[in-house]
């Protein structure tokens, strides 16, 4: 049975909608640029989801509070929220209604998966896109491919964090580094990863650095695993049985929560657990569900610049706003991105997309919060190649930058202690 | 292949098997009852797990122990919902349950969100933590507990409707509704209990998982679908069949990640499914539909 729509309801719904509609432009009198902010606030990436909007709200609150963006007569910022619930059909699907509602720039999304859809209402919009998270080097590579070989003709996907590739070649590198510092020589790794978009092209880019650069260590075994899982004891049993000196691990949050106690319980004799890149190994939620199971586990993860005295300043207030919960990877890289956004913004002076693009394009950002190699700025790719991750380790139950030197706080533990 | 680490996987799989068991079994009867098909089963098993972290973490009540709790709230639960909803849709079309049950998936899912937050969490218990060694292959205690309580879960469920006069009728109802109207069984009564008794044991095998498997409100999904893949290859309706099945998935992926690319275990299962469904439609221990 449906309610069939009369001539008299239909004009009232209509009069109300134009109410509504008249309501918005008397309401919003400073004019405000529309920027869609989405990331995965629900479902399995939902805990550095929330902490990537929290991280952007802070900063778009920072930019309004200072005068907004000035060249546009004080334009505040206003952030339209989305939400992937960690899928790549609801990433684009968001992508596009925030686009209907007035969405001038887009910024996200922290999964591969979702960013990737992201991409295609980006370019076919025309609205310029900055990547906050996300590290699948094809998010931005197939565009600029499209774009060098004519198939488009501008590029609006841009990105400030690390790709995959940037990541393996880092982690390689860092791991010689560490080891070496520390006197040891490993010989036999085992990578282990979850089976997504990130997981696979993470590993790949480690695998391909590892080939490139020919270290003493061999990657002995590589096991991947569905995620989410049920069940990780007999991928641990085959990393077992490779004998490893040291475990690789590129976890999910979840997948973490089930290897490190499986590890632990397997009773592996090895020097340690360092992570090529990756969620679940550092964050609050994670230390307070597998606390001494994360003690001494290193990864090479973006980091904030904790030497700075404004990232000490941000980190506080996060703190404070996020229920005791420390600033990190995630919400220090959307935060960097809302400022690279109304940097550009301010440099345009204009809210056309093709402006915009250019303006990205010459960016030279040096106020980041995090670990930088140096200025934010986008190559021929799009991607930002100074976003660089750094070697944090679990010490007395905290993350601390260890390696490179100039950004370590703390001496790396390494190899770990004999429980 | 190496046999050891083929002997731990399928001593692994084995341990791990009692919960997938005692999860269909839960699903198999309130499908073998009432002929309706709880999409929320997985959920439910979720809001199991949080009742045990909440016992475990506000009460220091070890998961093995809070199990009677929780299998006591599920109870309540399902017999609720089947009252207030599933009792309405009985005759109605398979389409209409399904998105029915899809919907009280979907509330009991966004629930646990609110209540309990978005990220994954585990129970820690010391025995979790605990592993025996049998010359070369270790032995989870944690799993070994939970295999042995789901085996007597399953058993004690058996004495009840084998052996109880409430069980007798929710048999006879299973069998013949219309008949056992006849003889004077309140069947409507039988169906909340049934639906109930299924709840309880999906909210009994949340709590028995909740030390081992790590959980947030988005995992429901995930073991429904686990659930019915198991319950398909045992046989709709049979309860031996939804035990023997549980088992035999999680062997089956556990010996699939020994063999295969561990990425394809799940791969295992679904192949077992499809096999099942090509050559023996009513599943391994499954009747023939009259």
């Amino acid at each position: 049975m449906s309610t069939p729509v009369t001539r008299r309801t239909f004009l009232a719904a209509g009069a109300a909608t134009a109410a509504a509609g008249w309501a918005v432009p008397l309401r919003a009198q400073p004019r405000a640029i529309k920027i869609g902010v989405i990331h995965p606030v629900t479902g399995p990436l939902a805990e550095p989801g929330q902490a990537c909007r929290l991280g952007a709200q802070m900063a778009a609150d920072t930019i309004n509070a200072a005068g907004g963006i000035k060249s546009l007569g004080g334009a505040k910022l206003e952030l339209l929220l989305g939400d992937t619930q960690t899928k790549p059909d609801v990433g684009r699907a968001e992508a596009e209604r925030v686009v209907n509602a007035g969405a001038q720039l887009l910024m996200g999304s922290f999964d591969s998966g979702s960013t990737a859809a992201m991409v295609p209402v980006a370019q076919q919009r025309r609205v310029p896109f900055l990547v906050d998270i996300a590290a699948a080097d094809p998010i931005t590579a197939n565009v600029a491919k499209a774009v060098r070989d004519g198939q488009q003709k501008v590029q609006y996907v841009y990105r400030n964090f690390p790709t995959g590739s940037t990541f393996g070649r880092r982690a390689v590198q860092y791991f010689g580094e560490v080891f070496k510092e520390a006197g040891v020589s490993p010989k036999r790794l085992v990578l282990m990863y979850c089976n997504d978009l990130f997981g696979q092209n993470s590993a790949r880019g480690f695998q391909a650095a590892h080939a490139a650069a020919k270290p003493a260590w061999d990657i002995v075994e590589v096991i991947p695993w569905p995620e989410p899982p049920q069940d990780l004891s007999t991928e641990v049993s085959r990393a077992k049985a490779a004998r490893p000196d040291i475990i690789a691990p590129i976890t999910r949050p979840a997948s973490a929560q089930l290897l490190l106690p499986e590890i632990r319980k397997q009773r592996i004799e090895m020097m340690g657990i360092v992570g090529p890149g990756s969620p679940g190994l550092y964050e609050a939620g994670q230390l307070a569900v597998l606390k001494e199971d994360l003690e001494y586990v290193l990864t090479s993860v973006p980091w904030p610049n904790f030497k700075s005295p404004r990232t000490n300043a941000v980190a506080e207030d996060y703190r404070k706003r996020a229920a005791g919960k420390t600033f990190d990877t995630n919400s220090g890289y959307s935060y960097d991105g809302m400022f690279v956004i109304a940097d550009v913004l301010e440099r345009a002076a204009s809210t056309e997309a093709d402006a915009i693009v250019e303006a990205m394009k010459k960016t030279n950002y040096t106020g980041g919060l995090m670990q930088y190699g140096g200025p934010i700025a986008f190559n021929e790719i799009g991607d930002n190649a100074n976003a660089i991750p750094t070697m944090i380790q679990i010490l007395a139950q905290k993350p601390v930058a260890v390696w490179p030197r100039e950004a370590a706080l703390h001496k790396f533990v390494f190899p770990r202690p004999r429980a | 292949v190496d046999l050891t680490l083929a002997a731990q996987g399928l001593l692994s799989g084995l341990l791990f098997g009692g919960v997938y068991s005692l999860m269909a079994v839960g699903l198999s009867l309130i499908f073998g009852v009432m002929r309706v098909v709880n999409f929320a089963h997985g959920d439910m098993m979720v809001w199991g797990m949080y009742l045990a972290y909440l016992l475990a973490a506000r009460a220091g009540v070890d998961p093995y122990l809070g199990l009677v709790v929780c299998a006591a709230a599920l109870f309540a639960l399902g017999l609720g919902v089947q009252r207030a909803l599933v009792d309405r849709i009985m005759d109605a079309p398979h389409e209409m349950q399904i998105l029915l049950m899809l919907g009280v998936a979907l509330v009991l899912e966004n629930a646990a969100l609110v209540a309990f937050g978005p990220e994954p969490t585990r129970v820690r218990t010391p025995l979790a933590a605990t592993t025996w060694y049998l010359g070369p292959l270790y032995v989870d205690v944690a799993r070994l507990c939970t295999f042995g309580m789901a085996i007597a879960l399953t058993a004690l469920l058996y004495l009840f409707l084998f052996r109880t006069a409430l069980g007798r009728s929710i048999r006879a109802a299973a069998d013949n509704p219309y008949g056992a109207l006849v003889i004077g069984t309140d069947v409507r009564r039988v169906y909340g209990v049934a639906f109930g008794i299924g709840a309880a044991c999906v909210g009994a095998a949340g709590a028995l998982v909740s030390p081992i498997l790590p959980f947030e409100p988005a995992t429901g999904l995930s073991l429904s679908v686990t659930s019915f893949n198991i319950v398909i290859i045992g046989g709709m309706g049979s309860l031996l069949g939804a035990f023997v099945g549980g088992l035999l998935v999680s062997v089956a992926e556990s010996l699939g990640a020994v063999f295969l690319a561990p990425s394809l275990k799940g791969l295992v299962s679904f192949v077992l499914l499809i096999a099942i469904l090509l050559f023996r439609p009513t599943g391994l221990l499954g009747r023939r539909p009259a």
